[in-house]
């Protein structure tokens, strides 16, 4: 998918279901930030007539929480903890290295649409630490080995794609 | 599943759920919550497999559960009622688990947990120290039932609690249920939990809101996520039974976005309990209406508090409004709401169950039941703990979390995330309470405790958890929003080494007025990190701004690598093992010298803090560092020898340094290398200091120390022998007979006294450690026979001791007034002298000797131990009803070491300090004459050798400074050697096989205490090579 497209199909089967919802907001925003992988600044104004809002309402709670976001992002999400049990084992280099390996900066997407790397205040998983989230997968005790085997790991899924 | 609708078609179901579990069926608990990660999945997978491939499917049943909170052995599995455990488990081990312990009841010892110590494998769940200690009352279920099934729920005794409140009490006496049990807040403000109900209950306004803050934000906490994926329904429960009680008829229960196990599961269970009808309208047929729904987060920590969870609820940005009114009053759509946080809903079916009486039997006075932690960073035994309220941080730290990895020091337990602070190890005896935790300028919080190592910097912490809540501030006030900014940028600027002193009180200043202007929790606590770090790590503050110098070696802006900052003399560490891993030995001791002329002695004795500190240590083990430098420095003396011609002499100054020991000749030696003429006056008739007539030749070798002795003589620096500098000839006369400047680095060679009786009278059998090594070094013929005892717990007497078993003492203790864990010395020498068959008494202070008219006959010893005093110091405690007496042939007194100043004159106009030695300026070991400076052990008290190295090379760069007129502190970094090496980057080889450590050759215990060998071997130029290429290399790391 050509992620600066917009799908106003899609978009409007997901604001069928919260039509006029009461504090909906935040549930309408988060199925579609699941289905388009970000927020579509041009579904903003649908957004804000389904729930009969201003639209700079929605804008507000867009930019207010991190899990929010107005620009696409890749195909895998790397999350990588900076919690401060991460931190203590040395969260800092991981998060340096994969920086290095994917050549993206903090909240960076690739060029390509394939790998996001967004940092996670904490994903509370510190028994893990160091640790970072992969989609929805935990990856813990993490070492530079480790780290440059799973990143292999990913890029061989897109290989194959 | 039908509908219910009455209380007897619960039971109904309860009993039918009761009848089809069959006591005589095996189960197995797979973690498949937190043990996913390690893939607890393909174990569950491969368990189903084999177990129906072996035909037990009918007698066994493999269940998924959630956290058993012993992550750091994942994936971990349980078996009932076995109540065994087994750690660390793949997919591969399931065929045999399956064939032996689940058919045969035979046991695995792979798999078992083993005690560190003794390797014992421990098998039942109750007995290995880290459940044994815990009290699991709010985790009971969690780890043994599938969270995903309701059925598992009720028949664990689940939804017994509401039966009891709708059938047997009234709301006003569950809420006095409530009250009485004591409960407090478990997220953190520690507010009792039945009050803040009352209020609710009392409130006007319809409808009211009951809702579950489950949006566990604190950086190192995970209680609720285990909860709340382990046993959602319990969570469930408690909400159902708050509501009943203030009379809510909707609730929430708000989840972060980031727990998406979390969220499956508690889906899972509302829909359960929606078809079961217990929520809904009537619920049980007792006229009783509820419902809730799941709110999930969207990423911002301000929503943990309440009045900004409320509004994010609502669809809003989630800022906090001003409090009254307070939510009890106007909260969710300005109805009266009611918020607790998970753990508190947990605990609620507890009481209602058991009753207060029964909760409050755990817990303080002011705090009762228990409390869950999640325990994380540097220790052992990571995971989820549940302990009384009242527990120590020890107990939770030590016995429970099983201590520090590698053996490495304590330094801080974090607790409350970024609303707390650090906790020291004088707290460590401190009962963790809301109320003792919070005096002492941390908090209790929602659970989370992070341990900090000595590899940790403290304003490294403060700065990471200002940049959280900097970044996470909502911006709605300006204390916080603008406060938050500043501290951060203040802080940044330390840890950048851009820090000035004055910083110290803008960041307490600051810090108190975002406090106290802020409008929410998080404004008001977010100081709480600097501010306690600042309490009691202000050395390491200071230590960033004046010295550039992080204890923890973290802090990039003053860090090449952390082995070479962790180095008191400042070796670039990397290159020099790079060399050897490229077999460039010359260059390697070249770069060693560049900051140290001892590589043969360091690379035998050093205390090696940069092992401590390696990198690779945190990935498996250090690089054996002092090794390294033992084997080049050997094969630089083999094959090379001594300096072709010594250095130039530029300058016309001439300096005179007052002993040879480590620090004088080190100072000699730099200041040589500078161009200046240096001479060396040293009272022994052989140089070294301490390393020539202290340290026994089966630790250092003569010819070594010899060796470099004359290394350094062929750099051009003149060494007197036999020339005392004393009140006949005083360091006044150096400066008259034309030295420009004195270095005095005299050493801590006085044997210190005990002061008890019988110590006073000259009897033969009673020595001090420092002569009687001295003696033997310089050969003289003492004969030991029989019994000796030593007193004592530093190297001294560890090295007296040894050697007393070498001169032919029949058996030899060492008698120590604290623990082992406590003993100065070296670890390594411990069990070295242990091996070698010297016992070790610890807790016993010396009383008196008992001797005859000329000869030592035995020695009384006191019981004692020590304490540890919330000022951070151990005081010892003499217990008098416990004496012991033994018999003794000799007595070796050695505990400590004092300068010996005999040598300044009366008149000297040189300030002395309290204990006796010089006063000097710490940074630039100037004493108040002009041109006098002195460093060393001498005005330490007794350190290492390398940092004697280091106070010498400090000397020579301050003597130079002095001499050339420059005024001014002097800072001395870490810097890149001029032979750097590239080559050897362990990092960039992509393979992931393993390269231990090589471990070091010892000689055998029994043939070494027969002569004098040297008891360590050293690496071969293959092992040398070899264990060089793991360094990672972590000074071409990018910054």
């Amino acid at each position: 998918m050509n992620p600066t497209e917009m799908d106003w199909e899609k978009l409007s089967e997901i604001l069928a279901q919260h039509q006029g919802k009461k504090w909906g907001l935040i549930p309408l925003l988060q199925e579609v930030q699941e289905g388009f992988g970000f927020i579509p600044p041009e579904s903003i104004e649908s957004i804000a007539e389904t729930l009969n809002l201003y639209p700079s309402q929605v804008q507000g709670v867009i930019t207010f929480y991190a899990g929010f976001s107005s620009e696409p992002k890749g195909k895998c999400v790397l999350k990588v903890c900076r919690g401060t049990a991460c931190h203590v084992k040395g969260g800092k280099s991981v998060l340096r290295l994969i920086q290095k390996n994917l050549d993206l900066k903090e909240g960076e997407t690739s060029p390509d649409y394939q790998f996001t790397l967004e940092t996670a205040a904490c994903l509370g998983a510190c028994f893990l630490a160091p640790a970072m989230m992969v989609d929805r997968e935990y990856y813990g005790k993490l070492n530079p080995i480790k780290v440059t085997s799973i990143l292999g790991e990913y890029r061989k899924e897109k290989g194959e794609d | 599943m039908e509908k219910l609708s009455s209380i007897g078609q619960f039971e109904w179901l309860r009993n039918r759920i009761l009848s089809k579990t069959t006591e005589d069926k095996s189960v197995v608990h797979v973690c498949m919550t937190g043990c996913r990660a390690y893939g607890a999945a393909s174990v569950k997978d491969a368990l189903v497999e084999e177990v129906e491939k072996q035909g037990l499917s009918e007698t066994v049943e493999i269940r998924s559960t959630g956290c058993h909170g012993f992550c750091a052995k994942a994936p971990v599995i349980g078996f009932e009622p076995m109540g065994i455990q087994y750690q660390e488990v793949t997919p591969e081990d399931a065929p045999e688990i399956t064939a032996k312990t689940l058919k045969e009841n035979q046991l695995i010892e792979r798999l078992a947990y083993k005690d560190p110590k003794t390797k014992v494998p421990i098998y039942h769940l109750d007995q290995i120290p880290f459940y044994a200690k815990q009290e699991k009352r709010v985790l009971k279920r969690c780890g043994r039932i599938d969270p995903t099934s309701v059925e598992d729920y009720i028949a664990a005794g689940g939804y017994q609690a509401i039966v009891k409140a709708l059938t047997k009490m009234s709301p006003d006496e569950v809420i006095d249920e409530v009250l009485s049990a004591g409960i407090r807040g478990r997220g953190g403000a520690g507010f009792p939990t039945g009050l803040k109900w009352k209020f609710a209950r009392q409130a006007a306004g319809q409808p009211k809101y009951i809702i579950c803050n489950a949006d566990e934000g604190d950086p190192g906490a995970f209680m609720d996520r285990a909860m709340l994926e382990g046993d959602p329904h319990a969570v469930l429960e408690g909400m159902l039974i708050g509501a009943y009680a203030l009379g809510a008829a909707y609730g929430y229960i708000y989840v972060r976005e980031e727990y998406p196990i979390a969220i499956d599961h508690l889906n899972i269970a509302i829909e359960q309990l929606q078809e079961l009808g217990l929520l809904g309208e009537n619920i049980l047929g007792m006229g009783f209406d509820f419902d809730l729904s799941l709110k999930m987060g969207a990423g911002a920590f301000v929503c943990g508090e309440e009045t900004a969870l409320m509004a994010s609820i609502e669809g809003k940005r989630g800022m906090p409004t001003a409090r009254p009114p307070f939510p009890a009053q106007e909260g969710l759509d300005r109805k009266p709401s009611n918020i607790n946080n998970v753990e508190t809903f947990a605990n609620i079916p507890l009481i209602i169950n058991k009753g207060a009486a029964w909760y409050g039997m755990v817990g303080t006075e002011k705090s009762k039941g228990t409390k869950i932690f999640s325990l994380a960073g540097k220790v052992n035994n990571t995971g989820l703990v549940e302990v009384p309220i009242g527990a120590t941080i020890k107990d939770v730290v030590f016995e429970i979390g099983g201590g520090i990895p590698q053996g490495r020091e304590f330094k801080a337990v974090q607790m409350g995330g970024p609303s707390g602070g650090c906790v020291p190890k004088q707290f460590l005896n401190l009962p963790i309470d809301y109320d003792t935790i919070q005096k002492i300028g941390a908090i209790m919080g929602s659970g989370g405790m992070v341990v900090m190592d000595e590899n940790n910097c403290m304003v490294e912490i403060a700065r990471f958890f200002l940049s959280f809540t900097q970044s996470e501030s909502c911006g709605k006030c300006a204390p916080c929003r603008l406060g938050t900014t500043q501290l951060l940028k203040i802080l940044t600027q330390i840890t950048n080494g851009e820090g000035r002193m004055e910083d110290i009180q803008t960041i307490k200043d600051l810090g108190e007025t975002i406090t106290s202007a802020s409008l929410c929790g998080l404004g008001q606590t977010c100081a709480k990190p600097a501010l306690s770090t600042l309490k009691y790590f202000t050395k390491e503050y200071e230590d960033h701004i004046k010295e550039h110098r992080c204890s923890g070696a973290v802090c990039d802006s003053m860090v090449i690598s952390a082995c070479q900052h962790a180095c008191p003399a400042g070796i670039d560490v990397p290159n020099y093992v790079a060399a050897i891993a490229c077999g460039n030995y010359k260059q390697a001791v070249d770069i060693i010298r560049e900051r140290n002329p001892f590589p043969a002695v360091c690379g035998r004795i050093c205390i090696h803090p940069c092992e401590t500190k390696c990198r690779r240590g945190e990935l498996d083990e250090a690089i054996a560092i002092r090794t390294l430098k033992r084997f080049a420095s050997d094969w630089y003396f083999e094959n090379i020898g001594m300096a072709k011609e010594p250095f130039p002499i530029i300058y016309s100054e001439k300096i005179a340094v007052v002993g040879a020991g480590p620090a004088g000749l080190s100072c000699a030696y730099f200041l040589s290398q500078m161009g200046y003429k240096v001479t060396v006056f040293e009272s022994q008739k052989v140089g070294g200091g301490m390393l020539g007539i202290a340290v026994p030749e089966f630790r250092l070798p003569r010819e070594v120390i010899e060796e470099e002795i004359k290394y350094i003589e062929s750099c051009g620096i003149e060494i007197c022998y036999n020339t005392p500098i004393d009140a006949k000839r005083t360091v006044n006369d150096l400066l008259r007979e034309g030295f420009n400047s004195v270095f005095i680095a005299a050493g801590a060679q006085a044997s210190k006294q005990v002061g008890i009786p019988g110590e006073e009278l000259a009897l033969s059998g009673l020595l001090y450690g420092l002569q009687f090594l001295t003696d033997i070094r310089l050969g003289e013929k003492i004969v030991l026979d029989g019994k000796v005892i030593v007193i004592g717990g530093g190297n001294v007497a560890f090295d007296a001791a040894r050697t007393a078993l070498r001169m032919g003492a029949q058996d030899v203790h060492i008698y120590y007034r604290r623990g082992i864990e406590e003993m100065p010395a070296w670890e390594k020498d411990i069990e070295e002298a242990v091996e070698e068959g010297v016992i070790i008494n610890p807790f016993w202070s010396p009383g008196k000797i008992i001797h005859d008219k000329e000869k030592v006959t035995g020695i009384e010893f006191i019981g004692s131990k020590a304490i540890l005093e919330p000022d951070g110091k151990s005081y010892i405690k003499v217990e008098k009803d416990r004496t012991l007496k033994v018999d003794a042939d000799t007595i070796i007194i050695s505990i400590g070491q004092a300068p010996d100043s005999s040598f300044i004159s009366e008149d000297s106009q040189l300030e002395r300090s309290l204990w006796g030695s010089l006063e000097v300026d710490s940074n630039t070991l100037t004493t108040n004459v002009d041109g006098i400076f002195a460093g060393g052990d001498y005005i330490t008290g007794p350190t290492t050798v390398i940092s004697a190295i280091a106070s010498g090379r400090r000397a020579a760069i301050a003597i130079d400074k002095y001499l050339i007129g420059a005024k001014g502190p002097i800072r001395i970094i870490d810097e890149k050697t001029q032979f750097e090496e590239t080559a050897g980057l362990a990092l960039d080889e992509e393979t992931t096989e393993e390269k231990p450590r090589i471990q070091i050759e010892i000689e055998n215990p029994v043939a070494r205490t027969k002569d004098f060998r040297e008891v360590e071997k050293g690496f071969t130029e293959d092992q040398a090579r070899i264990e060089a290429g793991r360094c990672l290399r972590c000074d071409l790391e990018e910054r």
